[in-house]
């Protein structure tokens, strides 16, 4: 057997061992690495951005807040409970009323999480320190039954309260603050979904098309190519992809929300080396730029696959082109 | 003390997976089968809360909205899905169910055609919307079976083949990139929330 | 009768709601509220069948000492242990319900997943051949990809990456996904289009 055929028939598990290597070193050393934004993602952060109440508005008065739909259960939460941490802490960070919901049990506890997570940043940050409040910041609609999945999407079109009924703490939604002034999708403009499949499906078909709901999509990688036709429709207002959409909106929410400042791309470029923001500045929590760190993984990851197909695509071709010459 | 010890017992159930990567073993087909019913088990609980209690119990024996009986009856056929005899009743509650699929037919044929036909069409103004352009109808002509793809008709799509792999290698690319960040999740919890949390505590 | 009645109600149903997108009238509305309170009502009820699957299922392979029953057992106990923590305790933050949740089916769940990271490479190293030239340009538009979404992608080659990703995301892939969402999108109005008109009735069981 040559070395070529050798390397052809290397046992799957040295690989899984390089894999599971490839991964750890980046992750036990975090180092400082750029991020770049992508349109997608720049242009949900500004439709959110939006809604924040002007300075001289008490937030709970304010007419617009944003649904984030939670799809998804722990198997694709790598990806997505980063992107929704982010965008929590940019609805807090600019006192954007943001709501919450999902129709799949085991995504329940994954909301509490996130936004316990969140709060308890805000709470204990020595910085500007906040306290979140639900039913006055943020509603959880909590869990629903998936047989109302659609009923509920309508239903909210018409009125929100009504459609909802109660909140994840059994709360009257019409008693709560934070649904003063916000009755259905001419208020709840925004409907984020955040999905490991079909991604805002229902959302597109039912609530933009009866109200025109803007709607926006955080999704797992697998799903960020298909989305195409629609982002270049304007049915989908913006995406975040797979884990590098949740670092690029950590990275907005750092250079833009936290410091309360409009978007800007000269701004973000001017920051792009600021060590301010840097991922090895301890002042950033590390709810907060995991993402970020997770791709330092994923650079040092996509590297060695390419380097594993060029490998077997050699083996490959020489083991042809052998074979081709004994044939001869 | 008992936070280290439950992320523990999470660590524990994480390598039994992982030992699979090994070969299949007992500590994997446990981790398997208690996943598949604590699955369940925990669905249980929260539909109660969430649903019957706000949508059957309340409103019937707390707001006497008597004529809510009827659906929960009605919902109450389900039991006899697994019934060979009484099968046919558990078809009600479903065939009520179905009927919001009248709402999706005007709305999916707009989101899913009409809307996506517009965005075809939109004037050839550069040189990209005329590949899109392109790529959209011969791709369109590709999956038309009824003539057969010979002559110059199979050289137009062709064309199609060839924007359908750039559209299957975009996927490809973001597929890897999806797999690897689940793996990293993973991998973070055990450095940082296992590991880490450990030592800090066993050290402090 | 057992099939003709539930087919009457879901095309009646379909026809009323199909009219009801285009009349926002009271009426029209007054009557979806009054179906969104009977589906809230039957909903919960629905949780029942994965209960009873599950039981039947395991159960049976107790009784009849199939291969591997043992791991049955777990099952229908994760199963009722788990439903029993949330009645007894509660399902709040700090319940031994919730706890079981964090510590044992999140991180299976997730781990679950994390295995076809594994297979990917290993796919990558041994299957990913580029063996015609359709295959080629498929694993060669995966690789700009890849390294486009990336940081190192840019320090290795420029920001050019960045562009050069960007517009086979906006124009083959766009051109692609395009093709294949109309079909779908018309697969879909044409399903449910059979449904309406009672062609397409698999969901009452036995077939047509």
């Amino acid at each position: 057997m040559n070395f070529f055929e050798k390397l052809q028939k290397i046992d799957r598990r040295w690989i899984y061992l390089i894999l599971a290597i490839s991964i750890f070193l980046p992750l036990a050393f975090p180092f400082n690495s750029r991020t770049f934004t992508t349109r997608p993602t720049e242009s949900l952060y500004r439709m959110i951005d939006s809604f924040a109440p002007p300075p001289d508005t008490d937030p709970v008065d304010h007419n617009r807040a944003f649904l984030m739909s939670i799809m998804h259960d722990a198997s694709t939460m790598p990806e997505l409970f980063p992107m929704e941490l982010a965008v929590l802490r940019h609805a807090f960070e600019r006192d954007i009323k943001v709501f919450t919901i999902t129709w799949i049990a085991t995504a329940a506890p994954l909301i509490d999480l996130a936004i316990n997570t969140v709060k308890e940043e805000f709470a204990t940050r020595e910085e500007n320190p906040k306290q979140i409040i639900s039913g006055v910041h943020y509603v959880n609609f909590g869990f629903k039954i998936p047989a109302l999945y659609l009923a509920m999407i309508l239903g909210m079109g018409e009125d929100i309260a009504n459609a909802i009924e109660i909140d994840a703490e059994g709360r009257q939604l019409s008693s709560l603050p934070a649904m003063t002034n916000i009755r259905n999708y001419n208020e709840m403009n925004l409907v984020v979904e955040f999905t490991g499949s079909a991604p805002g499906g229902a959302w597109i078909t039912y609530a933009r098309s009866r109200f025109g709901t803007n709607v926006a999509v955080g999704v797992t990688a697998v799903s960020a190519a298909d989305v195409y036709p629609q982002l270049q429709t304007g049915q989908l207002i913006g995406m975040l992809a797979g884990l590098k959409g949740a670092a690029e909106y950590e990275k907005l929410v750092e250079v833009f929300a936290a410091t309360d400042r409009e978007f800007s791309r000269e701004i973000l470029r001017a920051e792009m080396d600021n060590p301010k923001f840097a991922l090895t500045n301890d002042n950033i929590p590390y709810n907060f730029k995991q993402a970020r760190i997770g791709m330092n993984a994923q650079s040092v990851a996509h590297i060695l696959i390419i380097v594993f197909i060029l490998i077997g695509n050699i083996g490959y071709f020489v083991q042809k082109y052998k074979q081709k010459q004994e044939v001869q | 003390m008992f936070e280290i010890f439950s992320n523990w017992v999470a660590a524990f159930f994480t390598l039994c997976i992982f030992s699979f990567l090994y070969k299949d073993n007992p500590f994997y087909r446990f981790a398997e089968h208690l996943f598949v019913g604590v699955s369940m088990g925990y669905a249980i609980p929260l539909t109660w809360n969430a649903s019957m209690i706000p949508n059957v119990y309340r409103p019937i024996f707390l707001q006497h909205r008597f004529e809510l009986i009827f659906p929960a009856l009605l919902g109450a056929l389900y039991i006899f899905t697994f019934n060979r005899k009484l099968n046919w009743l558990s078809k009600f509650p479903i065939a009520f169910g179905m009927g919001l699929v009248g709402m999706g037919v005007p709305m999916s044929m707009n989101a899913g055609v009409l809307v996506q036909m517009r965005g075809a069409m939109i004037p050839i103004q550069d040189i990209n919307t005329f590949l899109v352009w392109v790529g959209t109808v011969t791709i369109l002509l590709y999956f038309f079976f009824s003539k057969a793809h010979t002559g110059a008709y199979g050289k137009i799509v062709k064309v199609g083949i060839w924007y359908m792999m750039l559209g299957f290698g975009a996927s490809f690319g973001y597929t890897v990139m999806a797999r690897i960040s689940l793996l990293i999740g993973r991998i973070q919890f055990l450095v940082i929330d296992v590991v880490q949390n450990t030592i800090r505590f066993f050290g402090s | 009768m057992k099939r003709t009645i539930p087919l009457i109600i879901v095309i009646t149903l379909c026809f009323l709601f199909a009219a009801h997108t285009f009349i926002p009238h009271k009426i029209s509305q007054d009557f979806f509220d009054w179906y969104l309170d009977w589906v809230r009502a039957i909903a919960p009820f629905s949780v029942v069948l994965g209960i009873m699957s599950m039981t039947m299922n395991h159960s049976a392979r107790i009784q009849r000492k199939t291969p591997n029953w043992h791991y049955s057992i777990v099952t229908l106990v994760g199963l009722y242990f788990t439903a029993a923590a949330g009645f007894i305790w509660g399902t709040q933050e700090g319940t031994p319900y919730m706890w079981i949740f964090r510590n044992v089916q999140m991180p299976m769940g997730a781990t679950m997943f994390a295995l076809l990271a594994f297979y990917i490479a290993s796919a990558a190293y041994k299957a990913f051949r580029a063996r015609s030239a359709e295959a080629t340009v498929l694993l060669l538009a995966a690789i700009v990809v890849m390294f486009g979404q990336v940081p190192i992608g840019v320090q290795m080659f420029g920001e050019g990456i960045l562009d050069v990703t960007q517009w086979i995301l906006d124009v083959p892939n766009l051109a692609s996904k395009r093709g294949i969402a109309l079909g779908v999108g018309l697969g879909m109005v044409a399903t449910s289009l059979r449904i309406m008109l009672g062609i397409e009735r698999t969901y009452l069981g036995g077939g047509q």
